[in-house]
């Protein structure tokens, strides 16, 4: 067959796979909506992240002035998200040990009291933890001591030899959700390249579909090709929708360069692809398939930091999941996308990529069975 | 057109095809016969190069199967037994994508004309009934022009009108020119249709004729079967009743 008949046959079938897809209507749900499902959920849980906050209870048995203000100010603090709702401590020491909450503030009766032969009020605040929560309660104090430390200032003029303070740099840092959503773009492409070959393949297989192919002259690599047209076309259209609503909802910096990003997004579709094409071309069967998948494919998927960040990983295992093939396509995107960097900052990246794709599609090719 | 001289196939211990020999001519529907098991649907996958043959050599148009299967599969259609398609395609869809596996541009609606189904042409396939499927499947089994025919069991399951239609369909075949080679479980779509049998039991082929000189040999040999000369049988009595216009 020509050059340019092959090429008619890849494009005719990835042209009509890709009609299909946008037909079926589960589909397009597992291709575009369930990882804009997992974007949603697992944005709204990290959107707000980085800026710290403590929930808390404050216990108020003081009718001083000096105490009401102090609640007031507890209110419109940032770092503070009082729970009004709990007005006695065994109540507070029951919501603690379910880490509803922080830590408890008690102010006692005599909180803002002037003492007598005194001309300012003072008292004791105390912060009532559990032992779960230690490290809240301990930066809860200090900064409830520095907040003291001002307000005794303008009581008691005392002088201070040294002091802190902090600079804000403008440069700009990475967010949480630039790691998740780096990581959910992993999961989507995940979802589509392995998943969906895995459930697609077996079944093609049992209604004899692949069978009849076979009698034609079409060829394996053909039918790979037609198979990653048709799944990079989609895949773009479905992390688009992605990157959009990162953009609007969650307020996600694209800073690269979008063309980079979007052939990098190509590089690591056809790469994780090749997972798919290997397992589903080599099973007769789902049965078959199952086990082999969930071995292969979720730890993997955790490993490379498609749910959680792969920094939070111990060292050993972090230097043991940057080999995996997903992992450089996860920090890739997150490279191009929200730090702006270029091709050729990320060679190790690309480099692994290509490593990975001859050695996975090397196998899809021998393990292909058309039955 | 095709040459099977001497086959063999084993699966494990058991001799499916056992040394079998036939031609097939231009233009002639050769129909295989045999019990379930008595190795009809290995002996077309050898000749479609779907397995491989152990000894002995298939020739079709005077190519040898086993070493060129590609372009074998130029000058041979297949239909399955069960035809299958991917849902969510359109007939013309499905022409379409079976001629681009042999690099080619068709007329698809041409293709489906040729099968009365150009009403559905933008149909899905789910929405076919079995015998509208075997429909289709022949004609995306023809696109390419091919030299040589294979059906495997294709009536089975149809009604009758579905199946006399598939009759007058495997006529049209042939009067282009095309060999078919088919098997079957139906004496009398054999008796009609084809004009060679072969009826092979246990990996060989136990006779060799047209019907007809089948028939008489039995006869010869003393063969003899109560007479009741009926001038209809049941099916007649059927399409009588019910048409022979295509239900779908």
């Amino acid at each position: 067959m020509s050059l340019r008949k092959s090429l008619y046959t890849i494009v005719t079938l990835a042209k009509i796979n890709t009609r299909r897809v946008f037909r079926d209507r589960v589909a397009l749900f597992f291709t575009i909506g369930f990882p804009l499902i997992f974007l949603f959920v697992f944005g709204s849980l990290n959107s707000g992240s980085g800026n710290v906050s403590f929930n808390v209870a404050i216990i108020n048995q003081s009718n001083t002035p000096f105490a009401k203000q102090f609640i007031k100010e507890a209110d419109s603090s940032k770092i503070l998200k009082v729970n009004k709702d709990v007005t006695t401590l065994s109540n507070a020491e029951d919501k603690m040990s379910r880490s509803e909450l922080d830590a408890t503030i008690t102010l006692p009766s005599s909180f803002g009291e002037m003492q007598s032969g005194q001309t300012y009020p003072s008292g004791q605040a105390t912060v009532v933890y559990t032992e779960n929560n230690a490290q809240s309660a301990q930066a809860l104090s200090s900064i409830l001591d520095a907040q003291f430390k001002a307000i005794n200032a303008k009581y008691v003029s005392n002088i201070t030899p040294f002091t802190v303070a902090s600079k804000q740099l403008n440069e700009r840092s990475l967010s949480s959700f630039d790691y998740t959503f780096a990581g959910l773009l992993g999961f989507a492409i995940i979802g589509m390249g392995i998943f969906g070959p895995i459930n697609v393949f077996p079944e093609l297989k049992k209604m004899g579909i692949l069978r009849r192919l076979s009698t034609t002259p079409l060829k394996v690599w053909q039918y790979f090709l037609a198979t990653m047209l048709s799944q990079i076309v989609i895949g773009l259209i479905s992390l688009t929708i992605m990157f959009i609503v990162a953009r609007l909802v969650f307020h996600l910096d694209v800073v690269g360069n979008y063309f980079e990003l979007a052939l990098f997004i190509i590089l690591g579709i056809i790469s994780i692809l090749g997972i798919g094409l290997a397992l589903g071309g080599w099973a007769k069967n789902e049965r078959q398939v199952a086990p082999l998948s969930n071995i292969i494919v979720f730890p993997m998927m955790f490993l490379s930091g498609t749910f959680f960040p792969r920094y939070l990983m111990p060292d050993w295992l972090q230097h043991i999941s940057a080999f995996l093939p997903l992992t450089p396509v996860i920090d890739g995107v997150r490279l191009i996308a929200t730090e702006g960097k270029n091709f050729t900052d990320i060679l190790p990246q690309i480099g692994l990529i290509g490593a990975w794709i001859v050695v996975i599609y090397f196998i899809a090719f021998r393990v292909f069975r058309w039955e | 057109m095709i040459q099977v001289k001497n086959l063999k196939k084993k699966y494990g211990d058991k001799q499916a095809v056992d040394g079998i020999s036939f031609d097939v001519k231009k233009g002639e529907i050769f129909g295989i016969l045999g019990p379930n098991g008595a190795g009809k649907t290995t002996t077309l996958e050898m000749m479609e190069t779907l397995r491989s043959i152990d000894s002995g050599s298939v020739f079709i148009d005077g190519i040898n199967v086993a070493e060129n299967p590609d372009k074998i599969k130029y000058l041979i259609g297949v239909q399955p037994q069960t035809p299958a398609f991917q849902d969510k395609t359109r007939l013309t869809e499905v022409i379409e994508m079976f001629a681009a596996a042999y690099g080619e541009r068709v007329d698809a609606m041409a293709f489906l004309r040729d099968v009365d189904l150009e009403d559905k042409a933008k149909s899905y396939v789910e929405e076919l009934s079995g015998g509208q499927k075997q429909r289709l499947s022949i004609t995306t089994a023809l696109v390419h022009g091919p030299k040589v025919f294979f059906l495997d069991e294709p009536t089975t399951g149809l009604d009758p009108q579905a199946r006399r239609n598939l009759w007058e369909l495997i006529e049209k075949v042939r009067a282009k020119g095309i060999s078919v080679i088919m098997t079957t479980h139906y004496m009398d779509e054999a008796e009609v249709l084809c004009d060679r049998i072969a009826v092979m039991d246990n990996g060989k082929i136990v006779a060799l004729d047209t019907p007809k000189n089948l028939i008489k040999q039995l006869l010869k040999r003393g063969f003899h079967k109560d007479q009741h000369v009926e001038q209809a049988n049941l099916e007649d009595v059927f399409i009588d009743l019910t048409g022979k216009g295509l239900r779908e």
